[in-house]
């Protein structure tokens, strides 16, 4: 009798103990990123729900910051052996992160965990963007691009039909001069300018720069001083003259100015949409970029940032952190996050869900963004996004012109042709150190 | 002689003070020269390659017009704050020292822009002059009919806010010390005056003023080391070095290259450059001033 009670207590020891090694069996993950405000709150709920749903894994998303922030604390980070599992960079750090050697592609990790995964479920010009010789290097997570917000109630006021927004930049100059003529202080803005002015270029098929746009070879050599740019600085110089286009900061200063029916019409990221609509007291209505006359049609751009995954984990912590990835291309996370953002859902299928769900019925506006993308090229080089190695400093560098150019302290031309050749510069040495 | 304080004990005073010289040699020293060090070097984001390129950086810098208009932005920026917020904290001061009614609440009013974040102080600022919204745009819109104050495309303007600002933020500690200051001025002296018939303003300039030397001179040095090293936050916030780099200032210009452009040979070469200017000023300042100053009776 009693061995078998010592035996019984052997085995429930056993078993408690096991138990508990299990369940402290967790695999830890970390993921770094930048997503601030309402944005951070949706994350919250998606990382909840995954643990919820995955309990051997425990994912913890921390927000470092702005996305330079996020970047320079995971290049720290890194070099230290303390590096996250997974990050999130902006598109401006594509070409940093291709270089790193920091960072597992991720077309490579159903392969080594013994998986396989359907790539052609992601929404193609996002997935084009973060690709390399047609194979995804990091996971399509925040896209958005750019659109034509305007206030349909100063429309009316004016005179115009508030279903009819301009489509041509030369419309815009109409529009906005009985805009003004009405009384609205400031007609047109942007926010992001140095994005907005290579969306112009992408929306017509332009190159920017060379080596296709930095995707065939690395980019030693910026386009954007030539005809097409100078048409396209001299036009907003020229409105701006006319009153009409207001200088609206570097990122998303002038939204503020929109909502408070200060400005007609604003050009931004299509992630604004939800905090426009919301902070607006007045009909919202959006369209395509404007475009110019006499130049082939392109495709907008994708902005945003993606996910990369960091090299040297140990499989359990890889694999936790491809059943992360594989999460967020379901497809109710994925309408999850585009509805509570506004960011593109990065997957087909979320696509067809909203459409049967009457979603875009609801609020076309939310249309708008998919149209615009998905009608337009995504065959060339100029409409697949520009990749250079030192694109922070080179947006930076347009932003500079743009401003030097619209407020008038040098002609367009002049500011265009310094600025390419400090970004040629920039695009020789990273070269260099790039060989 | 150590040997005369610590009877006995030869290396005690110096094992005293080794844990402080360690901090400092781990934390300033060491990082000193390795920030020189990679001011010769280029090197990738990631530190994965390093290229020796001599003097390129500091010739880089030398050469390009941008950084030449740093150096004039920070001048023009480091005067402003330096002159204008003493001139102005001295006035204060001298009035707060009067007997008013209040003075206490003016006191706590006038010293607390120096508690604040410049992060807080910065978006007061930038929402006070905000072209679309904000209060300063409406006021001068209504004064002059329809002129849009835009700081963002101002460069002057920018430069301007971004000054006063700065001055505003730094009002707080230089009232407090020219405060002290004015009040260890010996009546006997402010008395004498007035029984030989001086007026006010020859009372301040040939009696008060002297006597704050002391103050005076600290607060320059101070206030110089603020303007060119410890305004990097409220330049953030408010303009990011634009509109058109007209407020990037040196440290400001040196945040931007080596923490968003992540271009660390750069940066630190501009790092050592700051370095060079500030200690070349500190020691001018130092034997100037002290020699003017007046410390004793």
């Amino acid at each position: 009798m009693k061995k078998l009670i010592l035996v019984g207590l052997i085995l429930t020891l056993a078993v408690s103990l096991t138990a508990g090694v299990a369940m402290a069996d967790k695999v830890k993950i970390t993921w770094w990123h930048a997503m601030s405000g309402s944005r951070l709150d949706v994350v919250k709920s998606i990382v909840e729900s995954f643990n919820a749903t995955h309990p051997n894994i425990e994912l913890t998303a921390m927000f470092t910051g702005s996305y330079a922030e996020t970047l320079t604390k995971f290049i720290a980070a890194y070099r230290t052996g303390t590096a996250p599992n997974l990050v999130q960079v902006y598109e401006v750090g594509t070409e940093t992160m291709l270089d790193s050697g920091a960072i597992i592609p991720v077309y490579q990790i159903p392969g080594m965990l013994g998986e396989t995964w359907d790539w052609g479920k992601y929404i193609i010009p996002i997935r084009n963007y973060y690709s390399k010789d047609g194979n995804l290097w990091s996971m399509p997570f925040n896209s958005s691009t750019a659109m034509l917000y305007y206030n349909k109630e100063l429309f009316e006021k004016a005179g115009l039909d508030p279903n009819k927004p301009p489509t041509t930049w030369k419309e815009v100059e109409e529009y906005g001069k009985k805009l003004r003529d009405s009384g609205v202080q400031n007609v047109l803005s942007f926010g992001w300018p140095g994005w907005i002015f290579e969306q112009m270029f992408a929306t017509h098929n332009q190159l920017f720069a060379n080596n296709d746009n930095g995707r065939s070879g690395l980019a030693t050599e910026v386009l954007f001083n030539g005809d097409f740019g100078q048409m396209v600085l001299e036009t907003w110089t020229k409105l701006a003259k006319e009153g009409i286009f207001i200088y609206g900061g570097p990122e998303y200063s002038a939204n503020t100015a929109f909502k408070s029916g200060q400005l007609a019409m604003l050009l931004q990221s299509t992630s604004s949409l939800a905090g426009i609509e919301k902070g607006s007291q007045f009909p919202v209505g959006t369209s395509f970029l404007p475009r110019f006359e006499g130049y082939p049609m392109g495709n907008s751009v994708i902005g945003g940032g993606s996910l990369w995954v960091t090299k040297g984990q140990s499989k359990e912590e890889l694999r936790a952190v491809w059943e992360f990835l594989k999460y967020l291309g379901q497809t109710d996370i994925a309408i999850q996050w585009h509805k509570g953002t506004g960011y593109f859902p990065t997957m087909n299928s979320a696509v067809k869900a909203l459409l049967d769900e009457g979603w875009f019925s609801k609020d076309q506006n939310f249309l708008t963004a998919f149209l615009q993308i998905l009608s337009g090229r995504r065959d060339t080089a100029a409409v697949r996004g520009v990749r250079l190695g030192p694109f922070v400093e080179i947006r930076e560098i347009e932003r500079a012109a743009i401003e030097k150019a619209v407020s008038g302290v040098m002609t367009p031309k002049a500011a265009l042709d310094e600025a390419a050749q400090k970004a040629n510069q920039l695009l020789q040495d990273y070269a260099q150190l790039h060989k | 002689m150590p040997e005369d304080r610590f009877p006995g004990h030869r290396f005690l005073p110096y094992l005293l003070i080794l844990p402080s010289v360690a901090v400092i040699i781990t934390f300033l020293i060491v990082p000193f020269i390795q920030s020189v060090q990679e001011s010769f070097y280029t090197s990738t984001a990631f530190g994965t390659k390093t290229i020796f390129v001599g003097f390129r950086n500091y010739a880089r810098l030398f050469a390009s017009p941008d950084y030449r208009q740093s150096i004039i932005t920070t001048l023009i920026f480091a005067s402003f704050v330096i002159v204008v917020g003493l001139s102005v904290s001295l006035a204060i001061a001298y009035l707060l020292n009067q007997k008013i009614k209040g003075r206490g609440f003016y006191q706590v009013a006038l010293i607390w822009t120096y508690a604040l974040s410049p992060a807080v102080a910065g978006t007061i600022w930038a929402l006070m002059f905000a072209p679309a919204t904000g209060i300063v745009p409406y006021i001068v819109n209504r004064l002059t009919g329809g002129y849009v104050l835009n700081w963002m495309t101002n460069g002057q303007l920018a430069l301007f806010v971004v000054s006063a600002a700065a001055t505003w933020k730094m009002l707080g500690y230089n009232i407090v010390f020219f405060l002290a200051g004015l009040q260890n001025v010996p009546g006997e002296l402010l008395e004498a005056a007035r029984v030989d018939g001086a007026g006010g303003w020859r009372t301040f300039w040939k009696i008060t003023f002297p006597m704050l030397s002391p103050t005076t001179t600290f607060l320059l040095f101070v206030n110089m080391l603020y303007s060119v090293f410890q305004v990097f936050g409220l330049i953030d916030i408010m303009t990011r070095g634009g509109p058109g780099n007209a407020t990037n200032i040196l440290v400001y210009n040196l945040y931007r290259d080596a923490f968003i452009h992540l271009d660390s040979g750069s940066a630190s070469a501009q790092s050592f450059i700051i370095f060079i200017v500030i200690s070349i000023a500190a020691v001018v300042q130092l034997r100037v001033a002290t020699r003017k100053a007046v410390y004793a009776r």
